[in-house]
């Protein structure tokens, strides 16, 4: 039905992740997980996804001797969401 | 790829693009902390600086600018701290942080440097030129974080400066430092952690 719908962005968490990303420099896994409402297994399969497509860049490290991870958004993945917005609109034009 | 979380309408995809943008929005960092801190340091050192200055007639009267050195080790830790602590770094939170670094390197170089560089004349201008430059990271900040108090104590720190071009008296152009402070950092500080409380 949206054919030219991003598959990897047309996803709720997926798409809730990038929006979010896309408003703030940084954030952690925690804050995220937070945001979205999401467990921490689904959210995880999610950021890799999106990891893997380029979307998103992770980083991991080490905050007081605990593992923590931060999310922040690509270039490429800012286009990728440029994108799929303006296909969200024309969508909604044509149905008008 | 049939999944049923895949399944939603374009409406609701921007409905959520829309509250997502808006939840990570709005939300307040800075709990005026040390704009109290730096404000009134300012406050008190420039005023015992007048004090040194005008009534003991001492000749070394800038030494109680010695007293900050302590606090910006204090603010180092503090500021590295709270990056620790912080879950999301926002544009406008590295923006103003900037800002404020611009700010410090600019007082050190025309405070510092270029009054050893140049001859006893400049010394005479440091108000003016101290008052245009605090008025800078404040009005900026203002703008960038939507706060209406340090806006209007950045334009007031610039009308303070033209004031000082008024006042002949070298000496009395001192005390403008303290009431700068107290309009651009002092009641914006207070206002910033009431409303930090508030939230």
């Amino acid at each position: 039905m949206f054919k030219d719908l991003d598959p990897i962005l047309h996803s709720q968490l997926r798409l809730a992740v990038m929006s979010l990303l896309l408003s703030v420099k940084q954030a952690e896994f925690t804050f995220i997980k937070e945001k979205t409402n999401s467990t921490a297994g689904n959210l995880s399969v999610q950021v890799q996804k999106l990891k893997e497509a380029g979307y998103i860049e992770v980083i991991k490290e080490f905050k007081d001797n605990y593992p923590n991870t931060t999310c922040k958004i690509t270039s490429k993945g800012i286009k990728a969401f440029e994108e799929y917005v303006k296909a969200l609109q024309q969508y909604l034009q044509v149905k008008k | 790829m049939e999944n049923p979380e895949n399944n939603f309408t374009p409406q609701e995809s921007l409905q959520l693009i829309e509250s997502m943008i808006n939840r990570a929005k709005d939300k307040y960092a800075e709990d005026g902390s040390m704009y109290l801190m730096w404000g009134w340091l300012v406050f008190i050192c420039s005023l015992l600086q007048f004090l040194l200055l005008h009534v003991f007639q001492y000749e070394y009267h800038y030494i109680v600018w010695l007293v900050t050195i302590p606090f910006f080790i204090y603010q180092y830790f503090y500021v590295s701290k709270k990056q620790r602590q912080q879950k999301v770094v926002t544009y406008t939170d590295s923006i103003v942080g900037y800002v404020w670094i611009t700010f410090a390197i600019v007082i050190i170089l025309l405070g510092f440097i270029v009054g050893l560089l140049t001859t006893g004349e400049y010394y005479t201008h440091i108000i003016h030129i101290l008052l245009a430059i605090y008025g800078m990271p404040v009005f900026l900040t203002g703008v960038i974080v939507r706060f209406k108090p340090l806006t209007i104590g950045g334009i007031a720190c610039w009308i303070l400066c033209i004031i000082s071009c008024f006042i002949t008296i070298y000496d009395y152009q001192f005390l403008l430092i303290p009431v700068a402070m107290l309009v651009a950092w002092i009641i914006p500080g207070y206002l910033l952690r009431a409303k930090y409380k508030q939230q």
